[in-house]
């Protein structure tokens, strides 16, 4: 065998196996103990058996019962057991000899094969495995039975079924007439082209994949409708393919590049990533200007062919669109027929294509109408969301951001940390209770932000509009394809009133026995202690706010900063302190706040705190409250929750 | 000042290292012995050794050659599951008792990694390696 090779390496895996299985064999036939560790072990009883090649193939009924527990006699099938296919290699079915109603122990390390269009799972590898023996009332009635010879079926296995390795087998490819002889799409036939240099516009994005490498498919334009708008962070690796590439920069310094989710007439999507723009305009624009409407792509390349399993979440995106909202084409039939929408199945492949030049090659139809394709994003409540089932679920909605916060990692570049928003609406003010009145949405390096957005965050309280944010285990995430946007897109299907619309006064979720670390809270309560060795006060510089001024290098007695490159007349004098709590709504726990004090923030204690010095003994007892705070730490034991006061926008 | 650049090679050799060598391809090789029996460690030892080689001609016929441990050349049909070799005849179509001979299988193995040499050769070349008379081995 060759050193190093696949066979080697094999044969060395084969030489661990065999010691162990023969070893598991004699232990066998000894009527050994079997270790009693149950971990892992799967039990089934035969219902059904046949051979093929030297196979043993049982279908069998998964049970979660002990043997002790059961008889062989319980003869029923009970609905909702989970059905196996439990394959034995000839060796193993010499030495259970099993027949239909056997209950088998199959030992790890066994291993279990989906196959990709069956529900029935199939369970491999089952050296280790162990028939259990019935108990002793019905003896009599298993050695009757055991005197019969049992014929199993064969199947015979027909010599004409080859195996595909490619998985281009969709129902929407199959039913075309273009298929290759062999299933790679480079791999071109010469005489089974396409005349499609003679029809002018497709609407056929497959079609166009297929047709890459034949005479003419430069020429090629494909009609299709865009779905949706979005930037995508660049990665490294795709810039060396293309010559000039100038991609767009976004305000978070990450380069990035636009992209397009398009639908052609027979429902299949593609993502099309366009490159340099004439001006890094945002996406907010774009996304106005082109969404539902018609465009024509020409010259494009393929990128990539994707699948589900590899691309979650275009294709958490692309679920969010399933199924069309009007008939599809059917490939390889008459203009006139069209296939209703809810045979379909969701889409498990996806082109990504990109453009092969400088020029975009996308020409958008502006005076055309919104095509019946579109399916604009759904906007709900908070509370609508936050309530819905499943998991990485598109969801679109309104929201008032209340506080922000950056990830505090310092080992990750600034422009490539979590942000995180703390967001409300109307539908989660206007709840009694069980729902959390503000809820924290997590923005991730990947999801990219554009300068508006950036910009207005900061400022003042905004209302944002979150197009297809990640609903999944509880949280919100923004991520790739995620946009945020200040202004409505015009063609939303809203579900009512404009839901973001606040009619009081933000009220936050009072400090309770179920805060959590990482959210934003209100707290009321007496002062009990003062953490002096924590305080500590600092100047700030009146113009920018910089809290790291140094020593003017002329002048030792004034400040510098370095932000604005000019000396600080009349610093602000920051003050921080944490002082600790007593809480009614949160008995149990110690609360400590951090409290910063400056003229800007106007808070109860700093009443009772002059800003050069205080007297602890002048600050316990006082009641505080309500103060608005981020919860940084909230542990058990000790019982503790660490909270700091904050600003709502 | 510390140089970056050495470190950053270094992991990203270690990473293919890794890649290469990584000792979850056992589970698949495991499974892949399970079904196959006796036939993976040779078939896998003919990929090893580029063994298989994919003919074509100008219209699209396919063929695969597989040059045994013996240094005999075996033909394997494209459009269906059949071989040349006696051990396809004997195992296989007498007693059924495995779905491929170990060219077979070693074909399927080669097109998944990626270890299939290419031939083109002409129409009449392709068509006596499809109908070559087999030799009597006796």
């Amino acid at each position: 065998l060759r050193r190093g090779g696949l066979a080697e390496r094999l044969c060395r895996l084969q030489n661990r196996e065999r010691s162990a299985i023969n070893f598991w064999r004699h232990q066998c036939i000894s009527d050994a103990k079997i270790s009693s560790d149950k971990s892992g072990v799967l039990i089934v009883k035969i219902l059904e058996m046949f051979e093929e090649c030297t196979i043993q193939v049982a279908i069998c009924q998964q049970l979660q019962q002990t043997p002790a527990t059961l008889s062989s006699e319980d003869a029923v099938v009970s609905a909702g057991e989970p059905i196996l296919k439990v394959l034995f290699v000839r060796e193993t079915a010499a030495q259970l000899k099993s027949r239909p109603q056997d209950v088998i122990h199959i030992y790890p390390p066994w291993q279990k094969l989906l196959l990709k269009n069956a529900d029935v799972p199939i369970i491999l590898n089952t050296y280790f495995s162990q028939k259990v023996l019935p108990s002793e009332h019905s003896e009599t009635g298993e050695k009757v039975h055991s005197l019969a010879k049992m014929v199993i079926r064969r199947n015979i296995i027909s010599l004409a079924q080859t195996f595909r390795l490619d998985d281009l087998d969709d129902e929407l490819h199959q039913a075309g007439n273009q298929v290759a002889c062999a299933p790679q799409i480079h791999n071109s036939c010469g005489s089974k082209q396409h005349s499609l240099a003679q029809s002018a516009v497709n609407d056929s994005l497959l079609e166009m994949v297929e047709s890459q490498g034949a005479v003419g498919w430069r020429e090629v334009k494909v009609r299709v409708v865009i779905q949706r708008v979005y930037c995508l962070p660049a990665r490294e690796g795709y810039g060396s393919h293309f010559q000039g590439n100038k991609p767009l920069l976004s305000n978070r310094g990450m380069f990035c590049r636009l992209c397009l989710l398009v639908q052609d007439a027979y429902g299949m999507f593609s993502e099309v990533q366009l490159q340099s723009l004439s001006s890094a305009g945002d996406v907010e624009q774009y996304c106005r200007m082109w969404e539902g409407k018609f465009c024509c792509l020409a010259g494009m390349k393929i990128l990539q062919r994707t699948t589900r399993g590899r691309a979650l979440g275009l294709f958490s995106l692309i679920d969010s669109l399933w199924p069309p909202v009007v008939p599809v084409k059917v490939p390889g039939q008459s203009q006139g027929s069209e296939m209703r929408t809810t045979e379909l199945p969701p889409p498990s492949f996806c082109y990504i294509l990109t453009v092969q030049s400088d020029e975009i090659h996308v020409e958008v139809d502006k005076e055309e109408q919104i095509s019946n394709l579109y399916q604009p994003p759904a906007v709900h409540g908070l509370k609508e969301i936050l309530q819905m089932d499943g998991c990485n679920e598109r969801c679109s909605f309104w929201a008032q951001v209340l506080y922000l916060r950056l990830q505090t990692k310092h080992t990750v570049p600034l422009n490539q940390r979590e942000i995180w928003l703390f967001v409300t609406d109307s539908t989660l003010q206007n709840v009694a209770h069980m729902i959390p009145k503000v809820v924290a949405v997590s923005v991730a390096a990947s999801c990219v932000l554009s300068t508006e957005i950036t910009g207005g965050l900061d400022a003042a309280s905004q209302r944002v509009f979150f197009k297809d944010a990640l609903w999944g285990n509880g949280r919100i995430i923004c991520v790739e394809r995620t946009v945020l946007l200040l202004q409505k897109p015009l063609l939303c299907s809203a579900a009512g009133a404009d839901l973001s619309e606040l009619t009081g006064p933000v009220r936050l979720d009072e400090l309770d026995s179920t805060t959590q670390a990482n959210s934003i809270c209100a707290v009321r309560g007496t002062v009990v202690g003062v953490n002096e060795r924590t305080a500590f006060s600092w100047p700030t510089c009146d113009r920018c706010g910089n809290g790291k001024l140094e020593l003017c290098p002329q002048d030792r007695g004034l400040l510098y900063c370095n932000q604005c490159s000019d000396t600080v007349i009349s610093p602000v004098l920051k003050m921080q302190l944490e002082v600790f709590l007593s809480c009614p709504s949160r008995s149990q726990s110690t609360v400590k706040v951090k409290v910063c004090l400056c003229p800007r923030l106007f808070v109860l204690i700093n009443s009772l705190l002059s800003l050069q010095s205080y007297e602890v003994q002048s600050v316990l007892g006082k009641e505080v409250g309500l103060l608005n705070c981020y919860v940084h730490s909230v542990t058990s034991h000790p019982n503790c929750v660490g909270l700091e006061e904050i600003v709502l926008l | 000042m510390d140089c970056t650049l050495p470190a950053v090679a270094e992991e990203l050799l270690k990473e293919i290292k890794k890649a290469f060598q990584e000792t979850s391809h056992d589970t698949l090789f495991s499974r892949l012995k399970f079904i196959f029996g006796p036939s993976a460690v040779p078939a896998l030892d003919l990929v090893d050794q580029r063994a298989v080689t994919r003919v074509t001609s100008p219209s699209g016929r396919t063929a695969y050659q597989v040059l045994g441990s013996s240094g005999k050349l075996y033909t394997c049909y494209s459009s269906c599951h059949f071989c040349t070799c006696p051990a396809f005849g004997f195992t296989v179509l007498q007693k059924s008792e495995s779905l491929l001979c170990k060219h077979i299988l070693a074909v399927y193995l080669s097109q998944a990694v990626g270890a299939c040499q290419e031939l083109s050769v002409s129409e009449e070349q392709l068509i006596s390696v499809l109908l070559a008379e087999e030799e009597d081995e006796g």
